[in-house]
């Protein structure tokens, strides 16, 4: 059910699935609903932007104008 | 094995040679970049720093606070720029980032976070109030009973499930990562990933349905 969902099955366990599903309306029904909650995930989870800031400072790595942070992170491992 | 080699404290060993080997090398031309660098750099660009959103909104929901998931997504393609010639090309960058993320997240946040399984439902509130000015609405055309609920509430009912379902859920469903990644991600095999899955939706939609009912639509479909 669930890799049918998340489109994991293979062509010919798809074809197997939904043959059963045509056969099966307690399936059927089931699926119908994991579809929805699916659904609902995914529209109902707000996305946000990264912070402006955030985003510059990372196009900045590599070019060393940021010595600190590097040498936290080395602080930090060792 | 499908990502190459994540910065993380298993592979301890193997990055302070790196490091070493790295800081080794003389420092001259500190200001210019070598042809090299700046290969590396615009290639960092395009393949890691594009996913510089997923990431934020994957920190949000791990530390539930703007300035540590910040910090975090810092963090994490600092260690991600500095150990990205072991990235497997060819392999998912996104997957490779997040679980660069998530090992960040073990070390340094959940040490000292709440409890596992208990829910902050202020926190999740102020959360959401602290994003709410950003987020971009979705129609509410139709009249389905799932329609009706609002986002503080789904992400409520997300949260409140377990934690390693709650998370394989998110990979899953909001990342659009496959079985195999988050597999890979959260260290289990293939089998447990789909078990937690199924597990995980049929308790989150039992508490949607709790939520929907509150509002009086009939839930039972049977009915």
């Amino acid at each position: 059910m669930s890799c049918a969902l998340d489109c994991e099955l293979s062509a010919r366990e798809e074809e197997e699935f939904l043959k059963h599903l045509a056969e099966c309306p307690e399936c059927a029904a089931e699926f119908t609903e994991a579809k929805k909650t699916k659904m609902i995930i995914r529209e109902k989870i707000v996305r946000v932007k990264a912070p402006q800031s955030l985003v510059e400072s990372i196009l900045r790595l590599g070019t060393h104008t940021n010595p600190q942070a590097e040498g936290s992170l080395l602080f930090d491992q060792l | 094995m499908v990502q190459g080699n994540i910065p993380g404290k298993e592979l301890k060993p193997v990055m302070d040679t790196n490091e070493f080997s790295e800081k080794k090398k003389p420092r001259t031309g500190r200001n210019t970049l070598s042809r090299e660098e700046l290969k590396k750099q615009q290639e960092f660009q395009q393949e890691a720093v594009t996913h510089i959103n997923s990431l934020y909104n994957y920190a949000l929901h791990l530390t539930m606070n703007p300035d540590d998931a910040e910090n975090l997504v810092q963090e994490t393609y600092l260690k991600a720029y500095k150990f990205f010639n072991s990235f497997e090309r060819g392999t998912n960058c996104k997957a490779w980032l997040f679980k660069i993320l998530k090992n960040n997240y073990i070390n340094r946040f959940r040490k000292n976070s709440r409890e596992p399984g208990k829910v902050d439902y202020d926190l999740i509130k102020d959360f959401y109030h602290s994003i709410k000015d950003v987020r971009s609405d979705t129609s509410e055309a139709e009249s389905d009973y799932f329609h009706s609920l609002m986002h503080e509430e789904v992400y409520q009912a997300l949260q409140s499930l377990p934690e390693e379902f709650r998370e394989v859920i998110q990979l899953c469903d909001i990342e659009g990562f496959t079985y195999e990644e988050i597999a890979n991600m959260v260290e289990s095999p293939i089998g447990t990933v789909r078990s937690r899955l199924y597990r995980g939706r049929k308790l989150l939609r039992a508490q949607l349905e709790t939520y929907a009912r509150k509002y009086g639509f009939n839930t039972d479909s049977e009915e």
